[in-house]
């Protein structure tokens, strides 16, 4: 055997299919997994912006916000439950566009690995780490005495939306993150689009008393229709003023299923394609 | 098929971006076991090059075989006889040596255990012991291009690539580099690398192709382009102007020679050594001419271009390419 190697004999590398994908798939995501405790600041995106903003609104606006039928706290974690899933996307992008300018992906591109398995890997890191910085929220929320009304049925509804609505978002979160020319500009697209729709989604005030234009954007903004949904199934709180408002759920996962129809042939397409040309 | 296919056998390569053409039909042979530098400066191509024999960009004409097999219809089987590494394919900074390392030979297929003899021995022969267990962005230069090396390594690949594998080294890591080098390819890998330093190519390589623009300006051996370059020349540099003026009067009638004048340089040509310095300071000697610096000199990329292209690499090139790659 020569010194610096195996024998290609040796190698495993000529196995393919499904059982390889998902190998090769779970390595990349234990991959991105490990950035976490090393890069911890990945995660502001998703766990302090949150944290501030209910500290913000529930100790220093909220005493201004009434709402009626519900307590102010009861409102507002609904809806910054949702405004943490929209940041989702802001952070598998600047994630995704870091690791795409870093050369690592290029190797990856470069050995004989399945290249949606790379792709895999990084939606699922992504997307566990969206996860992560949904418990937390949701513990400090629940710590803060927020008091979801769920129902087993309502807890299995609620949960599947999320999932579904993190795994959609980290999709179209690792499509801007390709997109973009650098981590910063993402973080500046975040701030143009995502901010505002995730602030105009009935989020900390209804969207019945907003003005005409950002209520007519607020009635038909994906987010809106997501933090209706969670209002609905832990709080019993129902919104009108549009179809979607009318039928959160169903709107929520037509969302979802749409961008993930336009985002995950677009991104596959993106990554196998080239990325600096 | 002849039986035994070259490493690589690319016919008119051609890559643009937008308005730049970064690689213009560009050829290259390298033969198995053979060492070939791709040489030129920043912005010349070489990297487009590489990405495009590694699969990673698309040409846009041309064609291209590694080992035999098309990078475009058969980039699978290409990838598992290649391995790059370099600027551009470069290791995971948020884990450490040993993890990249492991990550690495798992995701060639290697099980627990076989990646494990695998790695252990890739850190002995690295000699990466000593910072295996630390995070890659926490390495200096010379250790990332070790650990890269040996990520490299990890198949005994049918060809190694190094991307620019000494810039931004000190000089010292950059000797251990060529040694490592060395004895890969004592061992008989086949290898490309492209690098903008003469003395790296000449060192390491068995044949280099200059290229500028993307385009091949002169190939041959280490020794064949250093003698249509000029062995090495004696740089004098005047105080000023006027000396700079006086010293071409005063040595245009003994020496050939060359004069940048923006830089108040003047290159002799210096085959002979010392013999020739000394020739030179005898001259000068009684001048009382203001001269900054005398210096006999090693020739370098600029010298090649110049002595090739009649130009040197200028940064506009350099600027364009940059835009280029970001677009």
């Amino acid at each position: 055997m020569s010194a610096h190697g195996a024998s290609p004999q040796a190698v495993a590398s000529t196995q393919s299919g499904p059982r390889r994908y998902l190998r090769d798939t779970g390595l990349l995501t234990v991959r991105s997994l490990r950035a976490i405790p090393r890069v911890p600041e990945r995660l502001l995106d998703v766990t302090i912006q949150p944290i501030v903003f209910i500290l913000l609104f529930l100790y220093v606006f909220g005493s201004a916000i009434h709402v009626t039928g519900i307590s102010y706290k009861d409102y507002l974690f609904p809806g910054i439950i949702g405004q943490s899933l929209a940041f989702g996307i802001i952070g598998a992008g600047v994630a995704t566009s870091n690791d795409m300018s870093e050369g690592v992906i290029d190797r990856f591109r470069s050995m004989p690995i399945g290249r949606l398995s790379i792709i895999s890997g990084q939606v699922m890191g992504q997307f566990c780490e969206a996860a992560l910085g949904m418990t937390i929220v949701v513990v400090f929320g629940l710590a803060l005495g927020w008091n979801p009304h769920l129902t087993l049925a309502h807890g299995v509804e609620l949960l599947a939306l999320m999932l579904l609505g993190m795994f959609a978002f980290t999709w179209a979160g690792v499509l801007a993150g390709m997109l973009v020319r650098s981590p910063d500009a993402m973080q500046g697209i975040g701030f143009i689009v995502i901010f505002p729709l995730s602030f105009m989604a009935g989020t900390f005030v209804p969207i019945a008393g907003m003005d005409a234009v950002p209520r007519a954007i607020a009635e038909w903004d994906p987010i809106a229709a997501l933090v209706a949904s969670v209002r609905g199934l832990t709080q019993g709180v129902h919104t009108g003023g549009s179809w979607q408002l009318e039928h959160p759920e169903i709107a929520m996962a037509l969302w979802c299923l749409l961008i993930l129809a336009v985002s995950m042939p677009l991104a596959v397409r993106r990554f196998n394609r080239t990325l600096a040309g | 098929m002849p039986s035994e296919p070259h490493a690589i056998e690319a016919h008119a390569l051609t890559k643009r971006f937008g308005d730049f053409t970064a690689v213009d039909q560009l050829d290259l042979t390298v033969e198995t076991g053979s060492v070939v530098a791709l040489l030129g400066p920043n912005g010349a191509g070489k990297t487009t090059m590489v990405r495009m024999l590694a699969t990673l960009q698309r040409p846009d004409g041309g064609s291209a075989r590694v080992a035999g097999h098309d990078v475009l219809t058969e980039a699978d089987r290409v990838r598992r006889v290649i391995s790059v590494t370099g600027q551009f394919a470069a290791l995971d900074k948020n884990l450490t040596s040993i993890e990249n390392l492991t990550l690495m030979a798992r995701l060639r297929g290697h099980s627990r255990a076989a990646t494990r003899t695998l790695v252990d021995r890739l850190i002995e022969r690295f000699d990466i012991g000593e910072f295996r267990d630390r995070l890659v962005k926490n390495l200096s230069g010379g250790q990332r291009r070790r650990v890269d090396l040996a990520a490299g390594l990890i198949d005994s690949p049918q060809l190694l690539v190094l991307d620019e594998p000494t810039t931004g080294l000190d000089p010292r890591s950059r000797r251990v580099v060529w040694s490592t080098v060395r004895e890969l390819v004592a061992e008989g890998v086949t290898l490309l690398l492209t690098t903008q330093y003469l003395d790296e190519a000449d060192a390491l390589a068995d044949r280099v192709v200059l290229i500028d623009r993307g385009r091949e300006i002169a190939k041959g051996t280490p020794a064949e382009l250093k003698t249509r370059v000029g062995e090495q020349r004696i740089d004098i540099v005047a105080g000023d102007s006027a000396a700079l003026e006086q010293l071409e009067q005063l040595l245009g009638p003994s020496f050939q020679m060359s004069v940048a004048r923006e830089q108040r340089t003047i290159s002799i040509p210096a085959p002979g050594d010392v013999a020739d310095l000394a020739r030179v300071t005898a001259v000068l000697r009684d001048s009382a001419i203001a001269v900054d610096e005398l210096a006999l000199r090693r020739p370098t990329l600029d010298d090649a271009f110049l002595a090739l292209t009649g130009h040197t690499a200028s940064a506009e090139e350099i600027e364009a390419d940059m835009a280029g790659v970001a677009a």
